[in-house]
């Protein structure tokens, strides 16, 4: 078992120092910021002086090396845009955008599982065909267009909550719902699939024969069971609810990380944009090495 | 004997042909067929300005007309002509990205699952960080970094998208390394290109097209959000998810802009995801788990 966890988070060191070159290649890649932030009139000798400034004029490895040896220390540089360092940009984003994903995966999570195993308990009966319905429609909608309609009816017509922004906890509902929704479709297809296999089982059978409830008997022998699969599927989900929190804060104008990050990719930002990648790298990273652990914990069959 | 082969192959395919999900085969095709004679289909050219005609809603609503069936943008565009162009757009990206992915994902699954050792475990090292990674991250890097057009969404969405190819194909070709078939075909000395060309590759095939048939929708919901975010294919070029984007602010005065591209994203999204299901379940059953 150590034998396997080191292993797996030495896997994923050398990942994530992959994943910073490719980072850090992509963002020099990305055009002269110099040209954008430089006044109209400045001259060339101008132009120089701002690229040695920021330390544009090194060569691309000596680049990415100081980029490393500052990243030790906890310094990832200055937004080039606003002149203030990136881990203050991106501590004052980063608790909006976790209170934002984690009141989504709750919801998510709660609701996914009662719809995923009403579903499977009333397997062939309409409320299946509703909970399907409900899953293919929400993979095939886009999310963001839900959620402009979202703010369509509850806010501009029936004044109900607000549109956009951040403040009262009304400011929540609606980006919370609409990021919940993102992962609705997978999570509840899961669930719904893994507890049909699960409700066949014998040992349910045997539950069933010993008299107990059919509550006791789905939501605590079924259920435990149906749940292991499901983990594998963490990992994935996971990178869905990134992928949903920069669309979803973008249209409700959430001040968080993935709308910092959608702003530093249309600004050119260097600096913002490395280091909010690398972030979400390493916590995606954490999370399937957490996943795999965990896997092998519960199944001890799973060994490298 | 070859009229009876004939003779027993056409009722097969007669009954594949009726049990064939008529609705989705229908949209996918209308929207196939707008999308490639869109020059000759539209009533007016995409880009083309009215400024007498903005906001003017769609023809079943009152003070629409049947000039502008669909009604037009704040530009005084014809949604529907544009809707139709934005279909090319869709599905040539749609169309290239799963070629690349399912062209590189496949070579790159089958040697590592043929080949087995260190490249193996590389290879596999790497998909599993490429499958961990949100496509969106990378596609809003790209999109950043050469800045928006075409080739950057196209590039955008197959830098991460050869992943789930290269794990699926690696898995079917290691199931099938042990198979007598292939030993006799490598004792008769076939090399292993052969022998994954010739012997392997047709095996895994059905596993391949339905892959491919249900990333369809994906990658056109992916495509969207691109340029809804504004780092897709740049306006003035009409993308369903741009024009979703544009409709956006003018959604109490004219609903229709956002709501009719939205709508043409979820039929064309929905019958991908329909065909694939369909698909799976005649080809390649054991997928369904997916």
């Amino acid at each position: 078992m150590a034998r396997f966890i080191i292993i797996r988070i030495l896997q994923a060191i050398i990942t994530l120092i992959v994943i910073s070159m490719v980072v850090f290649a992509l963002a020099r890649a990305s055009g002269d910021p110099v040209m954008l932030m430089a006044p109209a009139m400045a001259t060339l000798e101008d132009i120089e002086v701002i690229r040695h400034h920021l330390g544009l004029d090194k060569s691309l490895p000596e680049q990415y090396w100081i980029f490393l040896k500052n990243l030790s220390h906890g310094d990832l540089g200055e937004s080039i845009r606003s002149r203030r360092p990136v881990t203050a940009l991106i501590g004052e984003r980063l608790p909006n955008t976790v209170s934002l994903g984690l009141s989504a995966i709750a919801l998510g999570i709660i609701v996914s599982l009662i719809l995923g195993v009403t579903a499977a308990c009333k397997y062939g009966t309409w409320l299946d065909g509703g909970v399907k319905l409900l899953a293919i429609l929400g993979q095939a909608l886009p999310s963001f267009w839900l959620a402009i309609v979202a703010i369509q009816i509850f806010a501009v017509l029936l004044h109900w909550l607000p549109t956009s922004g951040m403040g009262s906890p009304a400011h929540y509902v609606l980006p919370v719902l609409s990021l919940s929704f993102f992962m609705l479709p997978i999570l509840m297809r899961l669930i719904r699939s893994s507890m049909l296999e699960v409700l066949d089982s014998e040992y349910v059978k045997l539950a069933r024969i010993k008299g107990l409830s059919e509550r006791l008997v789905v939501w605590k022998h079924a259920l435990r069971n149906a749940i292991i699969p499901l983990l594998t599927a963490a990992g994935i989900t996971f990178g869905t609810i990134v992928t949903g929190a920069v669309v979803i804060e973008t249209v409700f104008a959430w001040p968080g990380l993935g709308r910092l990050m959608a702003e530093a990719v249309m600004g050119r930002d260097f600096p913002v944009i490395q280091a909010a990648v690398l972030l979400v790298a390493v916590v995606v990273l954490l999370v399937n090495l957490l996943v795999d652990i965990t896997y092998a914990w519960v199944d001890p069959r799973i060994r490298y | 004997m070859e009229t009876a082969r004939v003779g027993k192959k056409v009722p097969q395919l007669w009954k594949a042909l009726r049990r064939l999900p008529v609705i989705p085969v229908t949209i996918l095709g209308i929207v196939v067929f707008v999308a490639i004679f869109a020059d000759l289909i539209t009533p007016y050219p995409p880009n083309e300005m009215s400024l007498t005609d903005r906001l003017t809603p769609p023809f079943f609503v009152s003070g629409g007309s049947p000039s502008h069936l669909l009604g037009t943008d704040n530009l005084g565009r014809d949604l529907l002509s544009r809707i139709i162009f934005g279909a090319r757009i869709s599905l040539s990206v749609a169309l290239l990205v799963i070629a690349i992915c399912s062209i590189f994902g496949t070579i790159l699954g089958m040697l590592a699952g043929y080949l087995g050792g260190r490249l193996e475990a590389l290879l596999m090292r790497v998909t599993d960080a490429a499958l961990a990674f949100p496509a969106l991250l990378i596609a809003l890097l790209l999109g950043g970094a050469l800045g928006p057009s075409f080739g950057t969404v196209v590039l955008a969405l197959s830098a991460l998208g050869w992943a789930p190819y290269a794990r699926m194909m690696r898995g079917e070709v290691l199931k099938l390394r042990g198979e007598d078939f292939v030993a006799q075909a490598r004792i008769i000395g076939s090399s292993p290109a052969r022998i994954l060309i010739k012997h392997i590759f047709p095996n895994v095939v059905n596993t391949l097209v339905v892959l491919m048939t249900m990333s369809v929708g994906l990658v056109i919901l992916i495509e969207a959000s691109l340029s809804f975010l504004g780092a897709g294919i740049p306006p003035p070029t009409s993308s369903w998810g741009s024009m979703v984007s544009e409709g956006r602010n003018l959604l109490d005065r004219a609903w229709w802009i956002s709501l009719f591209p939205s709508l043409a994203i979820g039929l064309v999204v929905l019958s991908g995801n329909f065909l694939g299901d369909w698909l799976r379940d005649r080809l390649d059953p054991r997928l369904r788990q997916l």
